[in-house]
């Protein structure tokens, strides 16, 4: 389903987050690379954070989302409450239907 | 598969959180608003500020403290980028070194 925005995923949407294996400056943590997840916000679009970093341009702008993940589904030790989640944001090309 | 960023530590270890108040010093209030002067003008960006502290060695990062991390990231992206020369950063900085005026008042 696509968004209001023209964007991929609208909210709700089950996600996968990918590890891209890519080296340099990258803004998806480690901790949640394969986690599964749902969109809870589209951001807009921004320049590339991967390309700025290196003095290019970073256009056109991608897609930002907030994806919440379950604590419980990030750590496996997790000791908290059963709903306790976390929101970040992801940028488009890190994620994948699921 | 490439090495985790050194700032990606998210789930690792944390110890003990030191929790005590600590004063400004003057060269650090100076450094941040040249910081966001050079960062207003274009000079560089976030993303490049991040990409330069990501490159530290591990070594030097777990040493550093925030006010260190952005002036040696300000000054490595100012002679990345060809407004200051390496040389004379370091020559002018010795100098300032010997004559014993670190500036370091609160």
């Amino acid at each position: 389903m696509q968004s209001s925005s023209g964007n991929r995923y609208a909210l709700g949407d089950k996600v996968q987050i990918v590890d891209l294996m890519k080296a340099g400056h990258v803004r998806t943590p480690a901790y949640v690379r394969g986690k599964y997840g749902t969109i809870d916000h589209d951001c807009g679009n921004f320049e590339n954070p991967e390309e700025r970093a290196y003095g290019r341009v970073g256009r056109p702008p991608i897609p930002l989302y907030r994806v919440r993940i379950m604590q419980k589904h990030i750590w496996e030790d997790y000791e908290g409450p059963e709903g306790d989640s976390l929101v970040l944001e992801i940028y488009d090309h890190w994620l994948r239907p699921a | 598969m490439p090495d985790p960023l050194i700032t990606d530590i998210g789930g690792h270890p944390a110890g003990e959180i030191p929790k005590e108040e600590m004063n400004q010093l003057y060269w650090e209030k100076l450094m941040i608003a040249m910081f966001g002067v050079l960062s207003s003008k274009g000079i560089y960006n976030l993303d490049e500020f991040r990409r330069t502290v990501e490159s530290m060695h591990p070594d030097e990062y777990k040493k550093s403290h925030f006010y260190w991390r952005r002036l040696d990231a300000m000054a490595n992206l100012l002679v990345e980028k060809g407004h200051i020369n390496y040389n004379e950063l370091v020559r002018r900085a010795n100098e300032r070194l010997a004559s014993g005026r670190r500036d370091h008042a609160v």
